[in-house]
This record gives structure tokens, C-alpha cells and sequence, in this order.
């Protein structure tokens, strides 16, 4: 990274970082830079020298974000803070590397000089690209239109077979205008009665049609082949993709955002290739063909019928740009609206508690409305424009009947001629009308294509090495210097450190939000660490295969999530081909056979969407189950009976205990009675690792443990002492 | 002379209403700001809007990290109109510059990528920007019916209090991602 952008005229020539910086430290708007050499750090404003420190006089550096500003501070050796600067965000990340590097310095003593690594920016804009392979300003549209269109290739078999049978059906419909000429000039004006000629052409025309409703059945056959093999494809990869991605770039979106993606942007991908893929070929095919008939019979009455087109052209690339924003905003209000379903539902427990039920229909009605009326609008821009276009496309074919009508009473053209002449212009105008709609339908598709293919090209962010290893885990962990924030720069997990053997149980104690779920997402490697590194079994975590190391980690969280299904698929979902003998086994350890005995329809038994019908500690104990067949190496326990009653515990516990029995364990817990069996246990303390040791030696350091201890056992005795007053109460 | 607060029990469940007439607070070298109040004396104190996007100036938390680097809340200003003109600029002036959030006045247009990014032009009080939002569905909405809210992919905030406020060309160009 740069971290010298710009030096002030008349720098010091020893300056090796300097960047420019927004506000004084009093917060006032300026213009100055910050500036360092290996002694001293140098503040300018306006160009001008205003203030340096020594250094070596701080202990520790840091950038602290703000809401809108950031600051760069200090804090000297006697523990006073002192702001040097601060800055708007999108100086945040220089200036947290540059202080970091600084921080570093008077750690280590080591002035590390970054060479000032080239930062890749797009050839066109100049815009950093952040790693990505492409400028996300500089990607066109018709780039997404292109790459939608390729996915047919599979598929191109049919495809071409639909589109010949639609050229074949669609040649047939041009020779019926010249039977119908026949039969009109041969036929019926002169009154002939040659039956022979007349039987022949009839004849002609039924096996025309027949053969058009052949051609027909086999273009709809392969059109649908390939359509919905497409749209399968389109949502299968939008799944795979947001299972692939890491937590991280999930938890940007919300599941009905996802749902919407997966299923109702797939499908209209699906409907527009469909309808429109083969289509164009088609449609421009007979737009040419027909107009050089039409030009060949007689160019005068052809160019009366095409002269309007240009004009419909431009009104409706008028409406492109509007369309394209009603579209969008349809698209969002959807959105909005899966999302308020997905999630009045997920919570309609709640909601029925709280007896919000009319609430809630009134906030739903209020999306549905709001989606409606946003639908309304595009359609009825859209309909209000097309009859005045459609009746400035046709006034043309007013004109050929004028002049056509004078010129069969000139004797110039025979009335067949004229009404084959006619039927062409009528048949013109549908692949024009096609030609038209086409903005329309492309305004609607490629908010949605958008959409698909942004979930389809992201990077994830969690990537396996290049030659990653299938590791057999034994079970050591190790973390070294491991530095962790889910914003880059803002660290929940700060140089931790600390060895873990196989087969030990430890715990993490903390106050919440001090970063204990953050290490164990680090371990099932949910998330990438920002420095240092943890192993397992001396190995990079980095380089093992991320399937083969989450396939030997049993997770028993607080909330256990059951799918729809019944108790043995649930149980079995941890490994799939297990035997229903294993599975009773695992059960069995789980604690959890005897009460799946007792349930109506024992192993089948259905649990529900979320196995609602089971209490908390059944469903626990269907997860031990689980995580027992799994057979891990390295057991997470995350807050694994908090949400349970203390008798329900001490079952658990004992479950737990034969889950744990010969495993690394690392166990989570608020109530630290919880973690009674553990070997060490980790405390974490402002994202530190303040202590590590077993409950003795960390009681008998009278440290932050000890502390957490006593004031639990407060609160316990408080609980206590309030207990009988209740009773009475009661 | 006032002594540094060493208070050891807090009441984390006691809402304390600050009188405004007793709050004397001063600027220091940390960068954040010193309170006198009530004959005690706290340092590093960083005030906080408890609802920026309703409002500015009412209901200003004040707030502390004691030595052990504990959240302590001294007490919330219920309306900063209460305070002298001099305390009032200070806090107000810490606000703004904590908060700093350029005001969009103009939009000229917007450019969607379609890979979930948009950049737009517009102009703010300070100065005319293109601003680059990634998940623009995400950073680039409306709170309320009014209020429009912005985070750029720097982590800058920018505003519009009001966008039907603004010129009708802006209203247009917003009108397909509000």
C-alpha cells in the first residue's frame, strides 16, 4: 500500500511516510500532512511546520474510527493519549497501515519500510480494482447480455433444432399470401370453374398448415428443452454459489434477498431466453425476407409502409431509459417484499406473542401494495405509449390501400396482388413490433440478469490454497499472533497466541463481544485471520481443504437448527450413509434414544421446520447426536446449554461429556459453572488473550478470571437471596 | 478543584438526564473532549448521538472508558439548546466533526454497473464527488420517506435530508434507486 502520497513543500528530507489529512486534532477542517521519519513523527499544515513528537516517546499507536472521521493517536509511555490528526474513511486504511507499521516499530524495534507496492487500477477509469479481475465501473451491459446468451451452448442441439423448425414454419406462413393471390385472381374474380386447379391449391394450403403445426411442435418441444434446462442451471448455480461463498459475503444479503435471487431473477433469466433467444434470429430472419418481398412486388408501397418505423424507433428508445427505472424499482420493491415475508414468518412466534398480529398484515399489506402499485406504474407508462406508436407503425398500410385500390382501378395490380401485398405488411409488422418491445424486455431482464450474475461472479473471499491438503486431523491448534476483525482495520482479536493439545478441553471465558465466537469461527474457518496464522496439527489451516477440515469439526451451537425432515435424517445429516444402527448408537450416547422411544412415530418422527414440537434440550441433544456420528477430531461448543434449565444441563452435560471424551474440545460459555470440566481455559479480555491456564492457577492470580468468577457468584447469590421473596410472592 | 472520577458502582440501568447548566466541557490532546459536572471531573469523554437520523441535537449520550476499558455512560443531554452558546458550540462542533457527513445538494447522475455497485455524481457541501457505493442496496437507502442515507465503499457517510427538496432533475436521477 502507498503510504507516501504527497509530501508539503519543503518537507524534511529524512521523511519516509507521509499522508495528507483532513482535521486538526481539535477537529477543525484543514489542510496538513502527517509525516514520518525513523525518529520523529511530523505534523504540517497548510505546508508549514506545526508540531513533532519523538517517536520513541509512544508505546503503543492506533487508529480509532469514528462515525464519519477516523483519528490517528498515540498513547505515550505514561498512558496519555494524545491525537495527532484525524481524517475522513477513505483515508482509513493508509492510516491504519501506516500506524500499525509504526506500532510495530516501537514493539520490535524493527522500522519496516513498505516498498510502495503497485496498486492495480483499471486501464480506462483509473479506479482501484481491489483485486478483482475487471474495473466494476468500467463492465459493460451488453458484457452480462453476452455471457446469459453463452450459457445456451449445452444446450445448442436443441436450440438449433428449435430454430429451424421456426424458420421452416415460418416460411410456409410466407408462400400462404401467394396461394391466397391464386385463388383469388385465378379463382375467384374471373368465376372460373376449373376444379382441378382449385382442389390442387387447396390441397396445398392444408398440407402447408399441417406441416407448420409439425414444425411447430418440434420448435415448442426443443424451446421448452432448453429453457428450462437453462433456468435449472441459472438456479442451481446461483445455490451453489451462495452456499460456496464465505459467511462474510452472506451476511451482506438477507436469506429473502437470497431466496429472491435463487428462484424468481433465475426464472425471468429463463422466460427471456426462451422467448427471446431463438426469437431473434427468427424474427430479424423474416423481418429481411418479408421486406424484400414486399420491395421486390412494388418498392413504392413498400416505402410508404416502412417510412413510420424510424419514428416508433426513437419514441421508444425515448422510453428505454424510463423503463429501465420503473423496472428497477419493481425489482426493489419485490425484493422488499420477499425480505418483509421471510421475515414476519421466521418470526411469527414473536409476532403472535406479542399479540402483533395486526400489525404486522398491515406492514405486509403496505409491501404488497407499495409492490403492486411500482408494477402498475411501469405497465401503465408502457401500455399508454404503445397504442400511439402502434397507430403511427400502421398508418402505412392505410396509404397501400389507397394507392393500392387506385392502382388495381388503374388496371396496374390485380386485387390478389393487393391482398398478398397487404397480408406481407401485416406480417412486417410483427417482427417490428418484436423489435420494439425489445427495450422493454430488456429494461426488465437485465436488472435481473444484474442481479444473477453478481452473485455468480463473486470472488469468495475464503478460497482454498492451490494444492490444499486432505489433512487426517489428530487435533493440536495453534494460534500465533493471530489478528482478526471482521472490518479489516478494526480488530476484535488481537495478537492471540496460545497452544491447544489433542484430546484437552478448553474453554473460553470473556465478556461478550470480547471475540470468543470470533476464534471459533476462525478455527471452523468461516472467516480468513487478517495476520499471524493457526494450525492444525502444525499445519496451515490456510492450506487445508476447506471440506476436509470442517468434515472432521463437530459444531454443537446454542440454537440448534433441525431442518424439515424427521429425526433420523436429522440425526444422519452429519453423515449420510451412516446405518440406522449407528445412527441408534449415537443417539444412545446423545441421551437422546429414550425420548425418541417415547415420540408418536419413534426415529420417524417429523420434527417440523425448526422442530418446534421438541423442547430445547431434546433438540440439543438430537445435535450431540449428530455431532457424535460425525465422529470429529476437534469438538466446538458454542454456548452449548445456555439457552437450557440446570437439571435439563447436567443431562447435557453428561452427553456432552461422552461427545468430548478423547476429542480437542473448545467450549463456550457464559455461565462458567459450565466449564467445570474443562483442562485450561482461555480469557479473553478486549480482544486479548489476558490469561491461559487451569481454573487454580487462574483463581489463584486473582486476575480477570478470578474477577469474572466473583462476580458471577454475586449475581448467583443475589439470584439466591431473591428467590424466596418471589416464592412468597408466588 | 475538581478530583477525577473514581466511581466504582455504575448503575447500568438508571437513565441520568444531565442538567445542562452544571455541564462545563473543554477540548484535550486525546481528541476527545474533558467534562466537569456536578463537582466531578471525567476525561476522554465521547458524546454520541443516540438518533443521528432524527436528530442532531436532542438526546446526546456522554460517555467514557473507565481504566479497566469499560463502557461508562455519565449521562444523556436531553436537548442541547439547554447548554450556554459556548458549551453548545463545542459539543455541537465535536458532533459535526465526529459525525462529518457532507450534505448531498445535487445529484447528476447515477451509473449502475450491475454488479451490485453505483457511482454517483453529485454535488455535496464538500464539493462536487463521485461517489462509489458498493451493495448499493444496502448503503444507498432511504430512512423514512425523506432521509437519504449514503456509504460510500470508503466508509464515508454522506446525507440528503430531504430529497424531494431537492431540484427536479436529482429527483429523477435518484428516482430509480430510492
Amino acid at each position: 500500500m502507498k503510504l507516501c502520497i504527497s509530501k508539503p513543500d519543503n518537507a524534511d528530507g529524512e521523511i519516509i511516510y507521509s499522508l495528507p489529512y483532513d482535521f486538526t486534532a481539535e477537529g477543525k477542517a484543514a489542510d496538513g500532512h502527517f509525516c514520518a521519519t525513523k525518529q520523529k513523527i511530523l505534523l504540517y499544515l497548510n505546508g508549514k511546520p506545526l508540531k513533532e513528537y519523538n517517536i520513541s516517546d509512544f508505546s503503543e499507536f492506533e487508529c480509532r474510527q469514528q462515525i464519519g472521521t477516523s483519528m490517528a493517536c498515540g498513547i505515550t509511555a505514561e498512558g496519555e493519549t494524545i491525537c495527532f490528526c484525524a481524517f475522513t474513511q477513505d483515508k482509513f486504511l493508509r492510516f491504519a497501515e501506516l500506524l500499525k507499521l509504526l506500532d510495530y516499530y516501537v514493539r520490535t524495534g524493527e522500522f519496516v519500510i513498505e516498498a510502495d507496492a503497485d496498486e492495480p487500477v483499471c486501464p480506462k477509469c483509473g479506479l482501484p480494482l481491489d483485486g478483482a479481475k475487471e474495473c466494476i465501473f468500467c463492465t459493460s451491459k451488453s458484457k452480462t447480455m453476452i455471457k446469459l446468451i453463452k450459457r445456451i451452448a449445452p444446450y445448442k442441439k436443441y436450440f438449433a433444432i428449435a430454430v429451424i423448425c421456426t424458420i421452416l414454419s415460418e416460411s410456409l406462413w410466407v408462400i400462404m399470401p401467394y396461394l391466397d393471390r391464386i385463388i383469388i385472381d385465378r379463382y375467384v374474380t374471373p368465376k372460373s370453374a376449373e376444379w382441378a386447379g382449385f382442389a390442387a391449391v387447396v390441397i396445398t394450403v392444408v398440407t402447408l398448415l399441417l406441416l407448420a403445426g409439425i414444425f411447430e411442435f418440434f420448435n415448442m418441444k426443443s424451446s421448452f428443452k432448453v429453457a428450462l434446462n437453462l433456468g435449472r442451471d441459472l438456479r442451481q448455480d446461483v445455490f451453489r454459489k451462495s452456499q460456496e461463498l464465505s459467511m462474510n459475503s452472506i451476511s451482506k444479503r438477507t436469506a429473502g434477498e437470497l431466496i429472491n435471487r435463487v428462484s424468481s431473477d433465475a426464472a425471468k433469466l429463463e422466460d427471456f431466453i426462451t422467448a427471446n433467444g431463438k426469437d431473434a434470429i427468427v424474427k430479424i430472419l423474416s423481418l429481411i425476407i418479408i421486406g424484400v418481398l414486399l420491395f421486390v412486388m412494388d418498392w413504392r408501397l413498400a416505402l410508404m409502409t416502412v417510412i413510420p418505423v424510424p419514428i416508433v424507433f426513437m419514441i421508444v428508445s425515448k422510453l428505454f431509459d424510463t423503463m429501465a427505472i420503473r423496472y428497477t424499482k419493481v425489482w426493489k420493491k419485490g425484493v422488499t417484499h420477499g425480505e418483509t415475508l421471510h421475515d414476519i414468518l421466521n418470526g411469527i412466534r414473536v409476532v403472535k406473542s406479542y399479540g402483533n398480529e395486526v400489525r404486522e398484515i398491515q406492514r405486509y399489506s403496505e409491501c404488497s401494495e407499495q409492490w403492486a402499485k411500482s408494477a402498475v406504474r411501469a405497465e401503465i407508462m408502457w401500455y399508454l405509449t404503445m397504442p400511439v406508436s402502434e397507430f403511427i407503425l400502421t398508418i402505412g398500410n392505410f396509404f397501400v390501400l389507397y394507392f393500392g385500390g387506385k392502382m388495381i382501378l388503374n388496371e396496374a395490380m390485380s386485387l390478389g396482388q393487393l391482398i398478398q401485398f397487404t397480408t406481407y405488411v401485416a406480417m412486417l409488422y410483427e417482427p417490428i413490433r418484436w423489435l420494439i418491445q425489445i427495450p422493454r424486455n430488456l429494461a426488465d431482464v437485465s436488472v435481473s440478469a444484474g442481479k444473477v450474475f453478481e452473485i455468480l461472479e463473486e470472488a469468495s473471499d475464503v478460497r482454498d490454497a492451490e494444492d490444499p491438503v486432505e489433512l487426517d486431523i489428530k487435533g493440536d491448534i495453534e494460534f500465533d499472533d493471530v489478528y482478526f476483525g471482521y472490518k479489516v482495520y478494526n480488530p476484535v482479536l488481537k495478537g492471540i497466541s496460545c497452544k491447544i493439545n489433542k484430546g484437552e478441553m478448553i474453554g473460553i471465558v470473556g465478556h461478550s463481544g470480547v471475540g470468543k465466537s470470533t476464534m471459533i469461527n476462525l478455527i471452523l474457518r468461516l472467516y480468513d485471520c487478517t495476520q499471524g496464522e493457526i494450525r492444525i496439527d502444525g499445519v496451515n489451516i490456510k492450506d487445508i481443504a476447506q471440506k476436509s477440515l470442517r468434515s472432521q469439526v463437530g459444531v454443537v451451537l446454542q440454537e440448534t437448527f433441525l431442518f424439515d425432515g424427521n429425526v433420523l435424517e436429522n440425526i444422519s445429516y452429519a453423515k449420510p450413509d451412516a446405518s440406522f444402527e449407528e445412527v441408534i448408537k449415537a443417539a444412545k450416547t446423545a441421551n437422546a434414544h429414550d425420548f425418541i422411544v417415547k415420540l408418536p412415530d419413534g426415529y420417524n418422527t417429523r420434527v417440523g421446520n425448526k422442530g418446534y414440537q421438541l423442547s430445547g434440550g431434546e433438540r440439543q441433544r438430537i445435535a450431540i447426536a449428530r455431532a457424535i456420528l460425525h465422529d470429529p477430531k476437534i469438538i466446538i461448543l458454542d454456548e452449548a446449554t445456555a439457552s437450557l434449565d440446570t437439571q435439563t444441563e447436567k443431562q447435557i452435560q453428561e452427553a456432552l461429556g461422552k461427545l468430548t471424551k478423547g476429542r480437542t474440545t473448545i467450549a463456550i460459555a457464559h455461565r462458567l459453572s459450565t466449564l467445570s470440566s474443562a483442562d485450561r481455559l482461555i480469557v479473553l479480555d478486549k480482544g486479548r488473550l489476558a490469561e491461559f491456564g487451569t481454573h487454580t492457577e487462574l483463581m489463584r492470580a486473582k486476575g480477570v478470571y478470578y474477577k469474572l468468577v466473583m462476580a458471577q457468584r454475586q449475581t448467583t447469590k443475589m439470584k439466591k437471596a431473591a428467590l424466596p421473596q418471589t416464592a412468597a410472592e408466588a | 478543584m475538581t478530583s477525577i472520577n473514581t466511581e466504582e458502582v455504575y448503575e447500568v440501568d438508571k437513565l441520568t438526564l444531565l442538567d445542562c447548566s452544571k455541564i462545563k466541557l473543554s477540548k484535550e490532546k486525546s481528541g476527545y473532549l474533558t467534562l466537569e459536572y456536578d463537582g466531578k471531573l471525567y476525561r476522554k469523554v465521547s458524546p454520541t448521538r443516540l438518533v443521528p437520523f432524527i436528530s442532531k441535537t436532542t438526546y446526546i449520550s456522554l460517555s467514557y472508558e473507565n481504566n479497566e476499558k469499560e463502557f461508562r455512560e455519565i449521562g444523556v443531554i436531553r436537548d442541547m439548546r439547554e447548554l450556554s452558546d459556548e458549551q453548545y458550540n463545542i459539543l455541537d462542533s465535536y458532533l459535526e466533526y465526529k459525525y462529518y457527513m457532507p450534505e448531498i445538494t445535487k445529484v447528476y447522475s447515477i451509473k449502475d454497473n450491475m454488479h451490485g455497485a453505483i457511482f454517483v455524481k453529485a454535488d455535496t457541501t464538500s464539493g462536487e464527488k463521485t461517489i462509489c457505493i458498493r451493495d448499493w442496496y444496502q448503503n444507498f437507502r432511504m430512512i423514512g420517506y425523506d432521509y437519504l442515507y449514503v456509504n460510500d465503499a470508503d466508509g464515508n457517510k454522506y446525507f440528503c435530508p430531504d430529497i424531494h427538496k431537492l431540484d427536479k432533475k436529482s429527483r429523477l436521477v435518484l428516482e430509480m434507486f430510492t
